[in-house]
């Protein structure tokens, strides 16, 4: 046991991790495999091919080129958060570069966010110290006051900045969000898939990559970097996350930067019809124009739903309670604070749509879980926005890591806390962080020499990216990930949880992570893509597990059925997780409202 | 099964730029976008929302199964 398991860890760390301790990886890889076709040329997609396939691999990565790049500030990723920290971080003074995977309005869930917060101090009804109060409330504590304040106090100022922009004039962001890029000439280079952190001497030097579009491995030196590459999940079905795997958590983590709230879980459901349609389930919201609203604090998308489900079995409904409603929220199960009760408040009249008027003027529209017969698990694997990501050491969202930011939901802000709170919070709060990093990154890059690495260091990294697609037999990424989501996604493991299933679960999630990962296989760039992606998706399942797992309580949405209550004497803590110098996950308790230093 | 047809494409690659989850390649040879990994379609419309002469449709059917929480 000990043997195959320090043989895995060496096979993690050479073939998939971070860069560091990847000595003399590149030699021992398999010889090139000659170029079997050109370009893309099939129609239709294909099934997920079985385990352990053979087969050749269409491009040659001999025929890759490396491309180079130098900036102050690199941000990573091009939704609310990296667009803000581009435009701040340039207008700070700061040669800028923005990089995405996707396209800049395109990727992530910033397409998709069709209510945006702005505390106004002229037509709010509390003051911002009452707001924050209230936040916490429902929070239970679990959120940092000094992001919820931070989000009243700045959010009225990046709304103005969005309408100028046009926002909230189209339901399509991609214009609006490269307005201002393009008239600050800032540089964009889309569809390239970042992997790596590049780190030299305790600080973050930069990031490598590969494209999308071309054979092409590029290498990005920089002063600082902007991870704002969003939260992630397993896939899930019904919601627009599908893109999103946890990459910047990941490629921080595995440099050495502190990560958390893995334990958390967003409680969307989906729709019972097409469950795989973020289209459908979003009830034609896509295609209307985001909204600005007001302060709308609230406690849900948690564990509720889940466990009706689980108690009591499907169909359920969920949205706010009408009269003769069977599924109203009963007093088992999690706990919810006595403000925030939904039962508690008055019957509404049937054409009263209560929290939807807030998304949508359309009778049927909304989002996810709002109406209808539903299914459990849309969101699987991302955890209530900014509760999960880099943790901070201060309010500009600094990592523990010298001259790596981040904002959004790839920060673990806990702005909202462990639960959804103010409703438009998120699209808010990444465009109030973003801005935030953007101006601390510029400020401190001011102060440091552009570092470059040795070319050996450069060919390691470059090895490792492109391994995948030199294995002449083993997993393909789709497989795997189907495998993931069965482990993962049922309502009695993430949602539900107790401590044998989740260990039983995490026997799984170790065997693909020790064994399967190192044999992901590639045979074109798509599938290079979902390699990555499916190794950052079963790092994630084991933090998810294993903080889970530690956390023996019950709160917002983390639910335990064998630790159902608060544990207020324990658990006035968030779980941070740090790779050490072993390669070991390390967790950590962090009481609330105090902050890490360096790593 | 997911994006469903091209038809008409005028090759402007909005599309291939769009996709969230990179389902559309473009065809350099014939100058068209080409509905590649459909299995990859997550639904969302982007795609055919941004297409300037409304060439695609889709299907809200995913072409393989479905992992829910609970049904």
């Amino acid at each position: 046991m000990i043997k195959k398991m320090n043989l895995s860890r060496r096979q993690f760390i050479g073939v998939a991790g971070g860069i560091i301790g990847a000595s003399a990886f590149a030699t021992s890889l398999p010889s090139d495999i000659p170029s079997e076709s050109g370009d893309i040329s099939s129609e239709k997609g294909a099934m997920p091919s079985g385990p352990a396939v053979e087969k050749k691999s269409k491009i040659n990565t001999a025929d890759f080129s490396v491309e180079h790049h130098e900036a102050d500030v690199l941000v990573i990723g091009g939704g609310f958060a990296g667009v803000f920290a581009a435009v701040k971080a340039h207008d700070a003074g700061a040669k800028v570069m923005m990089v995405a995977k996707g396209g800049v309005g395109t990727s992530g869930l910033s397409p998709f966010a069709k209510g945006v917060f702005s505390y106004d101090p002229k037509t709010a009804k509390m003051s911002i110290d009452e707001f924050v109060a209230k936040v916490s409330e429902s929070a239970i504590n679990t959120n940092n006051p000094v992001f919820t304040r931070q989000l009243a106090e700045h959010s009225y100022d990046r709304v103005q900045e969005l309408k100028s922009w046009e926002f909230f004039d189209s339901p399509l962001s991609r214009n609006s969000f490269m307005l201002p890029i393009k008239e600050r000439k800032i540089p964009v280079i889309e569809r390239v898939m970042i992997t790596h952190l590049l780190k030299e001497n305790g600080r973050v030097v930069g990031a490598s990559g590969f494209s999308l579009n071309d054979k092409k491995v590029i290498h990005f030196n920089a002063k600082t970097v902007v991870l704002c590459t969003g939260s992630g999940g397993f896939k899930p079905s019904g919601f627009p996350v599908c893109d999103l795997t946890h990459d910047g958590t990941i490629m921080a983590y595995n440099i050495g930067a502190k990560v958390t709230g893995k334990e958390w879980n967003d409680g969307h459901p989906g729709s019972a019809v097409n469950s795989g349609s973020c289209y459908d389930n979003w009830h034609g919201q896509i295609e209307e124009k985001p909204s600005v609203n007001g302060i709308m604090v609230n406690h849900h998308l948690g564990v509720d739903a889940n466990y009706r489900a689980y108690t009591t079995g499907a169909p359920i409904t969920m949205g706010p309670p009408k009269p003769g409603d069977k599924n109203t929220v009963s007093n088992e199960g999690p706990y919810i604070p006595p403000a925030f009760r939904q039962t508690d408040m008055p019957p509404r009249p049937q054409e009263d749509r209560g929290i939807l008027s807030m998304f949508s003027k359309k009778e049927n529209s909304g989002p996810p879980g709002m109406g209808g017969e539903q299914v459990g698990g849309s969101t699987a694997g991302m955890a209530i926005h900014k509760s999960e990501g880099i943790v901070p050491i201060d309010e500009t969202g600094l990592s523990t890591i010298p001259g790596l930011y981040a904002a959004g939901d790839a920060l673990g802000s806990y702005m909202s806390g462990g639960i959804y709170t103010q409703i438009g919070g998120s699209a808010a709060g990444s465009a109030v962080q973003g801005a935030f990093a953007g101006e601390a990154a510029a400020k401190a890059s001011q102060s440091v020499d552009l570092i470059t690495l040795t070319e050996q260091r450069f060919n390691q990294v470059q090895a490792e990216i492109l391994a995948p697609l030199k294995r002449q037999s083993g997993y393909s990424p789709a497989w795997v990930t189907q495998v993931l989501q069965g482990i993962m996604i049922p309502n009695f493991v993430l949602y539900i949880k107790k401590d044998r299933m989740m260990q039983a679960a995490l026997a799984y999630v170790e065997e693909l992570k020790e064994h399967h990962v190192p044999m992901l296989m590639a045979d074109d760039l798509h599938k290079l893509r979902l390699a990555h992606e499916t190794e950052n998706m079963i790092v994630t399942a084991e933090m998810k597990l294993k903080a889970s797992l530690m956390r023996t309580e019950s709160r917002c949405s983390h639910y335990r059925l064998d630790y159902p209550d608060i544990d207020n004497k324990n658990w006035q803590a968030w779980i941070n997780i740090h790779k050490d110098d072993q390669g070991e996950m390390i967790f950590e308790k962090q009481p609330f409202a105090l902050w890490p230093k360096f790593s | 099964m997911s994006i469903h047809e091209i038809a008409g494409c005028i090759g402007c690659e909005t599309c291939v730029e769009v996709c969230p989850t990179d389902v559309i390649q473009f065809d350099k040879k014939n100058n068209r976008a080409v509905i590649t990994y459909p299995e990859d379609c997550q639904i969302c419309h982007l795609c055919r929302l941004y297409c300037p002469v409304d060439a695609i449709t889709i299907n809200s059917e995913k072409s393989i199964p479905v992992m829910v929480s609970w049904r």
